[in-house]
């Protein structure tokens, strides 16, 4: 049986999960809770206690997770370097996020990437390896295509199908942490562009329509969750970052279930009109999810 | 002594072999990048011909007293060298042991060592060395780079094989502390130059035992004249002696005349065979304060003669002919290789390089990939940067720290961000962003530097612009390029390596509205 094959029966789960998300639902989330608001945003503390904070305003991790839930949490650790240059998601959120898994009865945290720079240095010097291990999680590698699967996007434009890492496809619960960047390219990279880190051939995005793409990748799995850390906020060189002199200290957080929603919130933190980064704009005409911030339930808290 | 003692001696220098076979073998099959560097530099700094190299190139603590080491006990007790510490000698010695298993009447038979050859060799090694090639020194015949070469291309892919198939395996129940490595086999050309001199040399232990070592091996000839005038040599002791002559028949160098009762120790690789073979306890150390009684003798025998016409001839031919068609184009052009942040450039990498493949090992991103022919003749199966495989990471200083004849000079992490080992070129025609107008940014997200950086373009685009000032030829906007076939930004080669401008850290701005205050939303 050769290894996608197995992996289709053993998740079959998974799959049936897979055809329920089709119909516009959030995976891993339940569908019949409704919590209190759309998006919750943060400001004044540390990322752990933004976060005990936020998710509490949305009823606890157990509004997510299930007992006996495999989760991943997928932080961005695109690149090699150190927590200080604010190129990857802060350590300490990262960890945090685990714990209240972890305490909301999950089996299994999971976290992983398909780094750009050399996938174990990005782990190692991220500070996230350690932070992960030491929370209880599995750090997964990467790095392989083996480790990859193909998946159909049913609704996407530019992108059809797409190969998902196996540690994804085979998780309950799905948790979008990403970190709020500048970038060259796209302007911005914020929950969207991070589901990147999920996939194997990122040169299809980038050589077909990049912004298309990651619009298109968010209609295939809306993350249960998505926290966007805006602690320290990479404003210029970005994605990678030249020195700590690119960043700015907003000490904020953002979390919402509308992978849309966030990337608004998080445009507007940054400074920048939301409708002038392209991939948000193509994905609110899409009704990927709602543009419109100013009309959702919003929770502000200050620390 | 008793005889207990010699025989215990063997099996000193048995263990001792192994232990270093071992180790030097796990160096080379190190994917997983567990050897600490200061035991790999410590290893490595025993290694004759590379320490030698290194100490003339670069110094090194560690390298000078591993050299020193080396010379002292060869000085003293010969070249016992040949049989613990070089990896290709005790790898010889396994393939003798497989002919004596193929076939147990297998005897060896005392003949006298083509030293002039042999010194001939060194001396052209030599010659062409400092004429600006390490070909005959390093990447021929230069033992542990041989060595380091077969464990490359032949062992190393069977273990990441095997490693793959196991972590594919436990994926399948959600273990993943085994990882997948990723394998890049070496080219036809190379592989087939390998199993080539493979064969050659296994051929010839097998029917001659440690002839290639008394012939063509560089640190073998240096040994070979050290020992002339060592301290304690092996001898026969004329009046203990009972003429069984099993001595000569267990001698791999056979440098034993049982006859005449001579040991030509020069040519002795310090098995230490001899002394658990006889009988008497005839053969033992002596001090010798007295140069060695044997002449250079220009002496063949006829199966040797065969030999060298019938395999050496050929080899060198084919080694020799597509090199000297390919080298002399190989240097000109747009495709000229990047040789690794720390080799100067091209000429010092390519003259003191031995082509051992350590830092194809060692290097964590893969972008340090053997060559056949690129840096034609003199710098064969030496590596080159492959941005089609990976591109160089910023903060890694690897290569230098593990290259054992300084090729690659060591370099801390600042001074090596500042190096330029070549510049990106852009083509605008075939960017992504032109020719399609959509947006991209692969090289410029992935460039550590800026030199790759966007400036704004039609309809809100951003397109990617170059200040080579700032470049340093890592290669990872080439690597990072979506455009198939060809991508639209490369990076040529510098010949002679250059400092790149220091990126200068701007101070960001504060969004507005100031986030001091309200969410902006």
């Amino acid at each position: 049986m050769d290894r996608r094959a197995f992996v289709k029966q053993t998740l079959g789960a998974s799959i049936a999960f897979g055809a329920y998300m089709k119909a516009g639902k959030v995976f891993g989330a339940f569908s019949d809770t409704v919590l209190p608001y759309d998006l919750v945003a943060v400001k004044g503390g540390e990322p752990g206690a933004m976060f005990d904070q936020g998710i509490n305003a949305l009823g606890g991790m157990k509004a997510f997770v299930k007992k006996g839930d495999k989760v991943v949490v997928k932080p961005n650790i695109g690149w090699d370097v150190s927590p200080d240059r604010a190129g990857n998601t802060n350590p300490q959120l990262v960890a945090r996020i685990i714990e209240h898994c972890f305490n909301a009865g999950a089996k299994q945290v999971s976290v992983v990437d398909h780094t750009c720079d050399q996938w174990q240095r990005c782990y190692s010097n991220s500070g996230i390896q350690k932070a992960a291990s030491e929370a209880g999680a599995k750090v997964v590698p990467g790095a392989s295509a083996s480790y990859y699967h193909d998946v159909k996007v049913p609704h996407g434009k530019s992108l059809t199908s797409t190969q998902e890492h196996e540690v994804i496809l085979d998780a309950d619960v799905f948790i979008n942490v990403p970190i709020l960047k500048n970038h060259s390219g796209p302007r911005l990279t914020m929950a969207m562009k991070n589901l990147m880190g999920n996939v194997w051939d990122r040169g299809y995005w980038h050589r077909t329509d990049l912004d298309q793409c990651i619009a298109d990748f968010a209609t295939y799995r809306k993350p249960a969750l998505n926290v966007l850390d805006a602690y320290y906020v990479m404003k210029q060189n970005g994605p990678r970052g030249i020195s700590v002199g690119d960043l700015v200290e907003m000490k904020s957080q953002v979390i919402s279930t509308d992978i849309v929603a966030i990337d608004v919130a998080g445009a507007k933190l940054f400074g920048m009109d939301p409708s002038s980064v392209r991939y948000l704009k193509t994905a609110a005409e899409m009704k990927i999810g709602r543009a419109d911030i100013e009309n959702l339930r919003i929770k502000r808290i200050s620390l | 002594m008793t005889r207990q003692f010699w025989k215990k001696i063997k099996q000193v220098r048995v263990v001792t072999s192994l232990v270093f076979f071992g180790a030097f073998t796990l160096l080379f099959l190190d994917a997983w990048h567990l050897v600490p560097r200061s035991i790999t530099t410590a290893l490595t700094s025993l290694q004759l011909v590379p320490s030698l190299l290194k100490v003339a190139m670069v110094g090194g603590a560690v390298t000078a007293i591993g050299l020193m080491f080396v010379i002292i006990t060869t000085l003293i007790l010969g070249r016992i060298y040949c049989s613990t510490i070089c990896p290709l000698g005790i790898l010889q010695d396994f393939m003798i042991r497989f002919a004596r298993k193929l076939n147990r009447r297998k005897r060896f038979k005392y003949s006298k060592a083509p030293q002039w050859l042999h010194y001939s060799v060194l001396a052209l090694s030599v010659l062409l060395l400092l004429l600006g090639s390490s070909m005959l020194i390093g990447d021929l015949l230069e033992p542990f780079s041989n060595f380091g070469r077969i464990v490359n291309a032949f062992a190393l892919p069977a273990v990441v094989l095997s490693n793959n198939t196991a972590s594919d395996l436990l994926a399948r129940f959600g273990l993943y502390f085994l990882y997948t490595v990723p394998l890049h086999p070496e080219g036809v050309g190379a592989l087939s130059l390998g199993l080539l001199f493979f064969a050659t040399i296994g051929y010839m232990s097998m029917s001659e035992g440690r002839l290639f070592c008394n012939t063509f091996c560089p640190a073998g000839a240096i040994l070979s004249l050290l020992s002339r005038v060592s301290l304690f040599k092996l001898a026969i002791n004329k009046d203990s002696c009972n003429d069984c002559g099993a001595c000569d028949k267990v001698c791999k160098a056979q440098c034993i005349d049982s006859r005449s009762k001579e040991i030509d120790f020069s040519a002795c690789v310090g098995c230490f065979n001899c002394l658990r073979s006889c009988p008497e306890d005839a053969i033992q150390y002596e001090r010798r304060g007295l140069p060695d009684k044997h002449p250079l003798r220009v002496e063949f025998n006829q199966g040797r003669r065969d030999f060298f016409r019938n395999v050496t001839v050929p080899t060198a031919t084919l080694l020799l002919a597509p090199g000297l068609v390919q080298g002399g184009s190989a240097l000109t052009g747009e495709t000229k290789p990047i040789t690794p942040p720390g080799s100067i450039g091209i000429r010092h990498f390519t003259s003191v390089c031995t082509a051992c493949h350590l830092c194809v090992t060692a290097c964590p991103t893969g972008v340090l990939q053997p060559t056949f022919m690129q840096y034609g003749l003199s710098g064969m199966f030496q590596p080159k940067m492959d941005y089609s495989v990976n591109y160089c990471n910023y903060d890694c200083v690897i290569c230098g720290e593990v290259c054992p004849t300084g090729a690659i000079v060591p370099l801390d992490v600042p001074a090596k961000k500042l190096v330029q080992i070549g510049k990106s070129t852009f083509n605008k025609d075939d960017c992504v962003v032109v020719s399609k107008k959509k947006d991209c940014a692969a090289c410029s997200e992935h460039c550590p530097t800026k030199a790759v950086h966007t400036v704004p373009y039609e309809n809100g685009l951003f397109l990617p612009e170059i200040d080579n000032e700032l470049c340093i030829g890592c290669g990872a906007c080439e690597h990072a390029c979506p455009v198939t076939p060809k991508k639209a930004i490369t990076v040529v080669s510098n010949q002679v390596h250059l400092k790149a401008k220091k990126p200068k850290p701007e101070k960001a701005k504060a969004p507005v509205p100031d986030t001091t205050g309200d969410f902006p939303f």
